[in-house]
């Protein structure tokens, strides 16, 4: 097989009002495998959340990471995405995430590395245009002078690649830590000094509101690659729903790895 | 019992298990780690169980490296450091 170009797909994309984080760990299953079986084209997708969640990655321990006690207590939904990685925390309005769903034949041939820089790559331009020196740095991260901005997790399966990528906006650090079980050596790789309440990297760098920041990144997208507006067909929403009921919101999903 | 291992410019691995009889047993791995394809976590569990306690680190990675047979692709992770994890948790302290 050989790589194709990001010109040779007709790029979508999807921005829907807030949605449960159960649904957007199924739209990623769905949409991930829409796009490796041919019925959908390459899309983008923006995520809106409609909750607080806490989103462990695939391969990690439950009880490790999260206090269950605290993420009850806050009111927060603790799920289990497809990709690996690691936790993050999200309320609505303090992240930006979005999800490529991509052939896999766009990063054939590359490692794994080759593949984050390059698909990372349309959103460092972003972030620059908005005056922050973004980069890519590897194993999955983009960074800024200022710290960490985003982690990004690709998944693989049926052809596809998944990208997924969280940035931070304005989080909660002092929440966050009530419900991630995060070691301190962790702490100084996400940029979080112990007395700092909150993790802005977005906010204070930029000065724009959220919905600005991904108006930029939208913008570029479609001016590097292409992209046109789409909505998610009522097949799709009704596979995801089907999903979001029957494997993420299940415990045996979420503590597959206990 | 416990042990985890930070791979230098790779990603966290944990190692929960047990030892009866001198062999591991309910062994898990986990960790923020990127794995594909993701069924491959219970291969790496399957093949660490029933090994001697007293393995080290080389026969451990050697024995996962077979086991595995080249199927599943690590990002951040390698049998090396998924060993050195498994030794952690039996109280070695390299």
């Amino acid at each position: 097989m050989s790589r194709s170009r990001w010109e040779d797909h007709g790029w979508r994309l999807i921005h829907a009002p807030a949605q449960a984080p159960a649904l957007h760990m199924a739209l990623d299953e769905t949409l991930t495998d829409a796009v490796g079986s041919g019925r959908r084209a390459p899309t983008l997708r923006i995520w809106e959340w409609a909750a607080s969640a806490v989103i462990i990655g695939r391969y990690q321990s439950l009880r490790n990471e999260v206090d269950g006690a605290a993420a009850r207590r806050e009111a927060i939904t603790v799920m289990r995405r497809i990709s690996g990685g690691g936790a993050m925390f999200v309320e609505p309005g303090n992240t930006i995430t979005y999800s490529l769903y991509a052939p896999v034949s766009l990063v054939e041939g590359m490692s794994f590395q080759e593949a984050y820089a390059f698909l990372d790559a349309w959103v460092i331009e972003a972030l620059r245009t908005l005056g922050i020196e973004a980069r890519y740095q590897p194993l999955n991260d983009i960074t800024s002078p200022a710290g960490k901005i985003a982690g990004a997790a690709q998944a693989r399966r049926h052809g596809a690649v998944l990208h997924h990528v969280t940035m931070a906006y304005d989080i909660d650090a002092a929440k966050m830590l009530q419900v991630l079980r995060i070691g301190r050596e962790k702490l100084s790789d996400k940029g979080i000094a112990s007395a700092v309440k909150r993790v802005d990297p977005l906010r204070s760098q930029t000065g724009l509101a959220r919905a600005a920041v991904i108006e930029r990144m939208v913008a570029t997208f479609r001016r590097l690659h292409g992209l046109t507006d789409d909505h998610l067909t009522e097949n799709e929403l009704a596979q995801a729903r089907e999903l979001a009921e029957n494997k993420f919101k299940t415990p045996e999903w979420t503590a597959i790895v206990p | 019992m416990h042990g985890e291992y930070k791979m230098p410019g790779g990603k966290l691995v944990v190692a929960d298990l047990e030892v009866r009889g001198g062999r591991l047993c309910h062994v898990r791995v986990s960790g923020d780690f990127f794995l594909e394809p993701d069924s491959a976590l219970d291969w790496i569990d399957a093949a660490l169980n029933g090994q001697p306690a007293q393995s080290g680190e080389a026969e451990l990675a050697a024995h996962l490296k077979a086991a595995l047979g080249g199927r599943a692709a690590m990002y951040g992770i390698s049998e090396e450091a998924i060993a050195r994890a498994v030794r952690r948790a039996l109280g070695h302290a390299r």
